[in-house]
Order: C-alpha cells, then structure tokens, then sequence
C-alpha cells in the first residue's frame, strides 16, 4: 500500500532538493534561494475559504424554480421568481435558477461576471454524517478517514516557496480546522488583537516581557524555538504597525457585527496590510435547518443575508485589492428535496458553492443539476452529485494560486475540471 | 559563605543518595532487575532524575527531584509502573464531579443529546412539534425546564466534569506515568467529541477502556477500544454488517415513495406497511463499511507501512461485521425491550455476544470465509473471528516497530535513534506487547539518557499548563480557565477531529501564534491573572525574600527549572532587571508602539514596575526587594520575572 502519508515527506523534500542538490540547473537554484528572501511585503494572490457548517440547503439559495418536481417536494419552502404578494421573489439568474431574495446583494456581482456559481456539487462519499462529509471534504480524500493533512495545508506546501511570513496561512478560528492540520505552517487566530504580548492594564510591563522574550528566543539552542520566536516577534511588529482596533472598511463597506463579519473583516485587514497573506479561512455555523427553515424569511434567510452581506462588504472593503484575491464558500453536503415534517429539511447530498473573484468565469450557473424526477436523484430522494467538489477546488488553486498539482493537493482524485475558472 | 554551606550540602546528599542507591540497587521487575545508565551519559543522579521526572511526569514540583533521589531512581520507576499510590487528596477533589462515575447507560439517560431531548419532549406532548423554534427562548425554557424535571442535565456539562477531571488527575495523581500513558493511548486511539455520535460515549471510554490498560498488554487495550461505544461510533464498525443480497436496492427510494404515500393522500395502507418493513430492513442492513477496520491497520497496530493491501482492509471489514453496540438507555429502550425478550441466553445460542455495552449481532455478521495478511478466518467463526484478527494484529512484528516507535517518540525524542527501536521492538515481541517491559527496556538503555535526548522534546500545551501549575505548586479551583488557555496555545485536548491523533512533534506545537499565547500564559498564570487558579510565590521560596532583582531571577530560575543549565537564561535577562537604563529602553519600545496595547486606562496605578521605572528614572537603584515583590501580586515584577521564566524557550522544552 503506497503510504498516503508519503506525499507530505516528498512535498517537503521537494523544496528542499533545489537548493541542495546537484543536478538542477544554475538559474533555478538562484530563483528559488532568491524567492525565499524576498520582501514579505511582496503582493501576493490570497484564497479566502468560507465554510458552511451545518450543510447548505443549495435548492432553496440558488433554486431551479422551473422544476416542477420541486416545487411539489417543497410545499412551504418552495418559492418562485415571479412576483406574489408581498413576498420577495426569487431572483432569476438565468431563466432556470433564481437566487434567493436575501442575497440580493450578490446580483450585481454576478452580473458583472465576477461571482460564479456551482451547483449539484459534493463528494462521491454518500455519507450523510456532518462530521465525517466535513472530515473528508477538509481533508481532501472521502474515502480515507485517516489522512493526517487537510488539503489547504497541502496547498501552502505546494505555493512553490517557503511560508515567508507568519501570516501565510491564516484561520480565523479557535481552534485549528481539519483544513489546515499538517506539517506546513499555519495558524489559527479568532483574534488578531491577540496578537501581542499581554499585561492587561500594564504596557510597560508587556513591553519589558517582549524585550525578554525577544532576547531569550534569540539566545536558545533549539533551532525551532528559535526561529519560530523570530517570526513571532515580526508578526507583532507587522501587525502593530496598522491601528487593528479601530479599523475603517474602505470604500463604506459595512460588515455584519456575526463571527462570519468579524473573521472577514480581520482578514481584509491581513490582505490590506500585505503581510503575505495567501491562504485564509473562516467559518459560517448555523446552516443545519431541520426545523422551520423558513423561505424568504426566517433562518434560512437571515444565514444567506450574514453569507452574502458578509462577502460583499469584504469585496467592497478589499478594493483595489479585488484582482489578488478569490473567496470559495464550500458546505459539506446538502438537502433533502422534500421538505420534512418539522418545516425543515434533512441531509441530502449534493448542494451549491459561490466563488468570486476578478478571475472568475462569473455570471454562470456551473454544474450539472439535472430535472428532478425520481430516478435522476441519488437514492431517490437527494439532488445527485454532479460535480465533485474536488474539480472546482482544485481548478480555484491552480487557476488563482498556481497550485497544479493534484497528484498531492487531491491524492486520490483523477477527474476532470469544469471551467469555473476563466481560461 | 553561602557557596560553602550549598556546596556541603550537595555533597551530603551525594553521599546520602548513594547509601540509598547501594541499599536498592536496583529496580527489580519478574525477579530481573534493571539499572538505568546514565552515568555513563555524563549525567548526575540529580540531572538523571529531573530527565526521569520530565519524562514520566507531567513537570516537577518543587522538591520532587530529592525525593526521587532519595528512593532510588529505578525504585521511583518502578512505583510508577505499578501505579497504585494513594491518592486521597485528589479523590476528594474529583468527589464533587457526579458525572464521572456514570456508566454509559447512565450518560445517556442523564446527559441526553439536544435532538434526543426534543423528540422526548415532543412525544411527551411538552412541546408541539409544529411550534418547536417559532419563539426560540420560550422553546428553550420549556425544554429546559422539561430537563430539569426529569432530572436531566445539558451534555456540556458532562464534558466539562469530564475535562475537569482530566485537568486535576493531570496535576495532582501521585501515579503520574499511568496518567502520562493515559494520554498517550487515549491518542493513539483517537476519538472526538466533535463527533457527536460518540461524544458522550468518551468519559467512560477514558476511564474504563484507557486508563485500567494503560500499562497492561498492548492486545488488551486494542481490544477493549474495538469493543467500545465510542470507537464503536467514531470510526462507524457500528454500522458494518455483511452485504447482504436480499437487501431491498434503494432505500432513498423507499423512502421518497413512502413519503409519496402519506396516509392523509389516501394511501393503500396495505402497501403503505410493506413499504414501511421494506426500508426498516434496508436500515438494518446497510452493508460494509471499512472505516474501522482501515483505521486499526493503519493507525492502530500496523502502522501505513506496515504490508497491507486494499484487499486485506476489506477482509478485515467482513470479520469484523456484526461488532456494534448494545442499545444504551432510555433511548435505544426499543430495541433494549426486543433483546431482553429473547434472552440473552438464546441470544449466546445464536452466536451473540452481549458484554456490557458491546453487541456481536451474528445477524449482521458476514459468516462466509474471508482471509486477512494470508490468515483464513471463518466461515461461521463468529464473534471469535474479530478476536483472532485483532490478536493477530496485535503481534505482528510490524506493530511491534509502530508501536515501538511512537513510545520512544514520546518518551525519547521527535527522531529516537534506530538502535532504541530495535531493543524495544525485541521486548515487545519476546514478551507479548507487555508496555511496562517495553518502558523498562527503553529507560535501561543508555539512548534514553544521552545527550541527543535530554531537553530535546518540545512540551505540547496540556504539558505545559500542567507543568507550570506543578512547578510552581499552584492550587486549581477552577480546572477549566486552565483549558482554555491550553485550546488557545493549540491543543483542545479531547476534540481532535482526525483518528491520528495530535502529532507528537515539537513542530506541531510551535507556530507564531502558539508561541505567543505561551508567553501570554506564563505571564498571566504567573502574575495570579488566570482566575481561579492561584499561586503563591513566596511561598515557593519559603518566603525567602530575594535581595535583589537578579537573586530572584536566580532563585527562581533554579526552582522552576532544576537541574538546567541556566547560565544563558539568567545572563540574558539580568541586564533587563538591573539595567539603569532599563527605563529608556522601555520608552523607545513603547514609543515605537512595538508591543504596546493602547489601551491602558489613564487613571491606572503605578505598578511596581512603573515604579522601578520611575525610580531609575531618578537616578535611584530600583532592584530591590520592594520593587521585586510590589504590593499586589497581580502587578509584581517578581509575578513578570517567574511569568518570563514559564514562557521562556527553555521552559519549553521537557
């Protein structure tokens, strides 16, 4: 059995051969020792990634509101894109799939052709467990419960350069997310105020304990200590160079006061401040609707209108910044068509993701969502999986990060993009 | 003067601990005795024992070095290993904790999931199940108030006793190694609270499946964790049964008609029935799943490269077909109900196996012949089948070297050099996976002792909250403001989500903004900011008052990290305590706005820091006594100056 480990060892050994060995050419050698010391302060592309915890009801964000099948599946939750009452209708992207009301600010986006949307996407595993479809979406294999690494930190293993800065990899939680565990560095932060060292109500004192700290990591033998004290101390120096607290948006751009507002908020700041941010993630709770899921108001509703009210106070905020950065919502799978007894609904299989961004095939639908009729959903009763989720994220990497190489980033997965990405 | 007595004394004890040691000898185990050889690794009996108690131990307290040495290093060793101390002082303080001592039946029935509680209410009628959310905290009250009457208690609260505990028993079991290899077996076979099916399965699962076979036989363990509910659950063998063709195909299928076929659409209720039994078989029978099977080749006992194929996991999956849980509490009262019916007697006959929470169910069992690392199992070997491919498992030599290895990586150091392994792979095999003999050939070899291995760990943050709190004789009242700052240094400790395991390897520990929070911890912990967790630091001294900011930095430094060498330490900070410009240096710090938070409420007292500040200020020599210990504990720069020593590189390293 090939170790399924094994491509975490040679993914490092692969960066570590051009500098050291022979047989690489001159030129190369130079480039790649030349990357390493090169400004932090560089520009670099940044993935955001959104999690959706909980599974998304993609039917009901973005509905093929022509399925007639549906419509019958979902007797209260269904909604049209013609105008009733003073109900908000669907809004009609392209004749076949409305967006739901709540996200309306997600129009313009899409018509301007920078947000894109796929639907029918999922994994091949059929699971309907949240934790485990989570486990295996973030660690990038769905059927290999015991891959030690998550795919994105597979992928700041495979940016072609050492971390530079301390802030290559970024999550905006507690604790770390299964997307980031791994052996290329990352951290996770729900705070970037806590970035500092710390003596509440005594500066002076924090400062002489960073001095100390700075001086004694300096001094230790052990090589990580040592450099890990290093990049601690830049970190803080970079961060305490911008005014965190009191952060103004650009452009009027109004965050949501949610987890969701506050993550995004703090990592435009990250991309703002150019402290070599490249891959970041944040996390959306709530999605798991099985009671009174509501249509167009509700707590569907309100979830849709933090996503997407969220997302585009980022763009907005992130300004000229927009062509360095992508943001890829993901959920681990999606609903049942048929609404269930409690006016909600229960797991299902495949759901819908939004990906922005200036590189974007936008203003497009992708995917395969066939009509629904009983023998075209998965086990009769879920809308099937038509995209594997590893096809667009691995397109997203290679197109906008210059990750190409699935081998590593998707072990497992030998499967065909979709073009959601611009050529 | 003070040098001479200090020096006396060492060499008294040097005497005493060699009268000691002479008198022992040695450690004696199965009547042959071992000697550990650090001598010949350049190590004093005092270095020897203070490498021994980092090892074993979650950190020093003060004083344990001495009376280490004082019973003899193998004597200690082998008291540890036999793991029986008294511990009445902690058995008090766990006493308050009603969870801890529930069984799982208990659990399920007292700590019930939220959905569990919803569906009881609503069945009880305490809840319409049409209005559940509608007004969210009127919802929540009734259902909270539901709980309270019928003696139920939110889930959470059950995993706070339970981390509680594990913060207490950490810090103050006197049978410190069986704790430490608690941990590290509960790791190797990892299971998740963020699991939801399995959560409230894992105090019990640490108690009973863990902690009694922590220093036992390697296939002792492995078994009790495959019969367990929690790894039942976590890595699903629950669910595994044999695939069977009878299964109707679909039942989504089922479903979705069955949905079609509300009794209010004037269903044919005859068909209704069928439909009904169809989809109650398919639920039953659901097939394979190799997820457990996998995992336990994989992460268990063989190790990724251990000479398995794809094939020998899916054999493995068939034995272990039928491997579930007896249904627990009021909860599974249904299917309870049915087994108690037919008896368990009859059940044996039909090859069931019904062992406190753990079911062999011979019907989802695949009876016909399968074959695993080319060893035939079955046909109709039933429950012994799964017994017999953990057994064998458990005494591959390629286990032997996995386990073997990921030891001497706790113990030794991130890379144990070949050698060790091979000894301790030997002992594994010779003496049936016995872990005490596996520990005892490790600590008898001179690898464990040379120079390559001592300090060379990096202390995960558990080990480090522990640690601090035991060197610094802490006293814990609210266990669980400790866990929060070890989630925030990067280990929430029972909610790993991968079946690996945390990584044990000091580059997994220490990132950027870990490390921070380490420094962040120590000065808070040290300084009395971490509430309900108190120290009392001149009391560690025996209220010695240093005489000035360098004779603490020095007395302290000695306390916290005994046996180190701490020249470099001590060297690096004196300048910072005793320098005149120190004041100066501060200004352009803050001026730079480097480190500073803002903050600062204007009306703020004058630390004693700011004092020692202002007084250089002056022109005055500020490092004295007064300005060491300051007048709240809260502020001192004796509480900065030990909060530096917690969070320095040194400190981190075990």
């Amino acid at each position: 059995m090939v170790s399924r480990r094994g491509f975490l060892k040679s993914g490092g050994l692969a960066l570590l051969g051009v500098g050291l060995m022979g047989g690489i050419p001159g030129f190369l050698a130079e480039a790649a020792a030349s990357e390493k010391i090169i400004s932090p302060y560089k520009k670099h592309k940044t993935l955001i990634c959104i999690f959706q915890r909980g599974a998304m009801d993609g039917l009901m964000a973005v509905t093929p509101f022509t399925d007639d099948y549906l419509k019958a599946a979902r007797p209260t939750l269904f909604m049209s894109a013609a105008q009733s009452g003073n109900n908000s209708p669907l809004i009609d992207l392209d004749g076949r799939f409305g967006l739901h009301p709540s996200m309306k600010v997600f129009e313009p986006l899409f018509r301007e052709k920078r947000l894109g949307i796929v639907h029918g996407i999922g994994s091949p595993n059929n699971t309907r467990s949240h934790f485990d479809a989570q486990d295996y979406m973030e660690s990038g294999t769905p059927f290999n419960k015991g891959t030690a690494s998550g795919w994105l930190n597979r992928a700041v293993g495979l940016l072609g350069h050492d971390a530079l800065t301390p802030f290559t990899a970024v999550s905006m939680t507690s604790a770390m997310p299964r997307s980031f565990y791994g052996d290329n560095p990352s951290v996770s932060i729900s705070n970037l105020q806590d970035f500092a060292i710390q003596m509440r109500g005594n500066p002076m004192g924090a400062n002489m304990a960073a001095k100390s700290f700075e001086d004694l990591y300096d001094q230790t033998s052990s090589n990580l200590l040592k450099q890990t004290g290093k990049e601690s101390f830049e970190a803080v120096k970079m961060l305490q160079k911008t005014n965190i607290k009191n952060y103004t948006p650009a452009n009027n751009a109004v965050y949501p006061n949610s987890a969701l507002g506050n993550s995004l908020k703090q990592i435009a700041q990250l991309v703002k401040m150019d402290v070599g941010l490249e891959v970041a993630f944040a996390e959306s709770n709530g999605w798991d609707t099985h009671f009174n899921q509501g249509a167009g108001t509700g707590i569907f509703a309100n979830n849709v209108t933090d996503l997407s009210n969220s997302i585009t106070a980022l763009w907005a905020d992130l300004g000229a910044y927009q062509d360095d950065v992508t943001v890829m919502t993901m959920t681990e799978f999606g609903r049942t068509v048929h609404q269930n007894g409690t006016g909600g609904t229960d797991h299902g299989r495949a759901s819908c993701n939004f990906i922005l961004g200036n590189g974007i095939n936008g203003g497009l639908v992708h995917g395969n969502v066939q009509p629904m009729t009983t023998e075209n959903l998965e086990d009769g009763r879920d809308l099937a999986v038509s995209t594997d989720f590893r096809s667009v994220f691995s397109e997203v990497a290679d197109k906008h990060l210059n990750i190409n190489n699935d081998h590593v980033l998707f072990p497992d997965w030998k499967g065909d993009r979709i073009g959601v990405m611009r050529a | 003067m003070k040098r001479t007595v200090k020096y006396l004394c060492s060499v008294g004890l040097l005497i005493f601990g060699t009268i000691v040691l002479s008198s022992f000898f040695a450690g004696n185990r199965n009547g042959r005795p071992f000697k550990f050889p650090y001598h010949q690794q350049g190590l004093t009996e005092r270095q020897a024992a203070a490498h021994l108690l980092s090892r074993f131990t979650y950190g020093a307290t003060p004083g344990e070095i001495d009376e280490v040495v004082k019973s003899g290093l193998e004597n200690w060793f082998n008291q540890q290993l036999d793991a029986s101390l008294p511990d009445d002082s902690l058995n008090q303080q766990l006493a308050k904790f009603d969870a801890l001592k529930l069984s799982n039946t208990q659990v399920v029935n007292e700590y019930p999931k939220n959905f569990q509680v919803l569906r009881m209410a609503i069945n009880a009628g305490v809840v319409n199940k049409d209005s559940v959310k509608a007004d969210q905290k009127a919802y929540r009250d009734v259902l909270q108030n539901y709980m309270q009457q019928n003696g139920m208690k939110p889930e959470q609260e059950l995993f706070r006793q339970f981390i509680n505990q594990k913060i207490l028993r950490a810090t103050y079991t006197n049978n410190q190694l069986q704790e430490v290899m608690t941990s590290f077996w509960f790791n190797h076979f990892n299971v998740s609270i963020t699991k939801n099916d399995c959560a409230q399965f894992i105090p019990a699962y640490e108690r009973d499946v863990i902690r009694p076979n922590a220093l036992g036989k390697f296939n002792d363990i492995l078994l009790a964790t495959a019969k367990s509910p929690a790894m039942l659950y976590y890595l699903d063998n629950f669910t595994s049964s044999a695939a069977n063709n009878d299964v109707p195909p679909n039942k989504g299928l089922l479903r979705s008609q069955l949905m079609q076929n509300r009794p209010d659409q004037n269903a044919d209720t005859a068909r209704r029935v069928a439909l009904m039994n169809k989809l109650k078989k398919a639920k039953n029978l659901q097939g394979l799943n190799e997820n457990y099977a996998r995992e336990v080749m994989e992460l268990h006992t063989l190790g990724v490269d251990g000479g398995y194929t794809q094939q020998d996991v899916t054999q493995a999956a068939r034995v272990l077909t039928g491997w579930t849980i007896y249904p627990i509490g009021q909860y599974g009262k249904l299917g309870k109900d049915v087994m108690a019916k037919i008896g368990d007697d009859r059940l044996e006959n039909q090859g069931f196996v019904h062992d406190s929470d753990f079911l062999f169910n011979a019907n989802r069992h695949d009876k016909s012949e399968k074959v695993v690392l080319g060893k035939h199992f079955g046909p109709d070997g039933g429950y012994q089948e799964g017994v017999q491919l953990l057994s064998m498992l458990a005494h591959n030599p390629a286990t032997a070297k996995f386990i073997s290895r990921k030891i001497a990586v706790r113990f030794v150091s991130d890379n144990p050099p070949q050698s060790l392994l091979n000894k301790m792979t030997k002992t594994f095999l010779a003496k049936d996976g016995d872990i005490k003999q596996v520990l005892i050939t490790m600590v008898s070899a001179p690898e464990f002792w040379s120079a390559s291995s001592v300090r060379e760990k990096t202390k995960s943050p558990f080990e480090l909250a522990i640690g601090s709190v035991r060197s610094l004789h802490a006293s814990i009242e609210q266990p669980y403001q400790l866990y929060n700052w070890i989630n925030k240094m990067g280990e929430r400790v029972y909610y790993y989500q991968a079946p690996t395991g945390f990584p044990d390897k000091g580059q997994y520990w220490i990132n950027t903004g870990a490390l921070l929070n380490r420094m962040n911890f120590g000065l808070a912990l040290a300084s009395g900011r971490i509430t309900g967790v108190k120290i009392d630091l001149a009391a560690l001294n025996n209220h010695h008052e240093p005489e000035s900011a360098q004779a603490a930095l020095i007395a302290y430094s000695k306390l916290i990290m005994p046996e180190r060498k701490l020249d470099e330490t001590i060297k690096r900070l004196t300048p910072l305590l005793t320098d005149p410009n120190l004041a100066q240096k501060v200004d352009e710090a803050s001026s730079n706005k480097l480190y500073a938070k803002v903050n600062q409420p204007a009306s703020m007292s004058m630390t004693a820091l700011d004092k020692a500040i202002d007084d250089n200020k002056k022109g005055k020599r500020s490092n004295n006594v007064m300005a060491m210990q300051g007048t709240e504990g809260s502020n001192s720069m004796l509480g900065q100056v030990v909060g530096i020593i917690i969070g320095s590189p040194e400190y981190q390293r075990r």
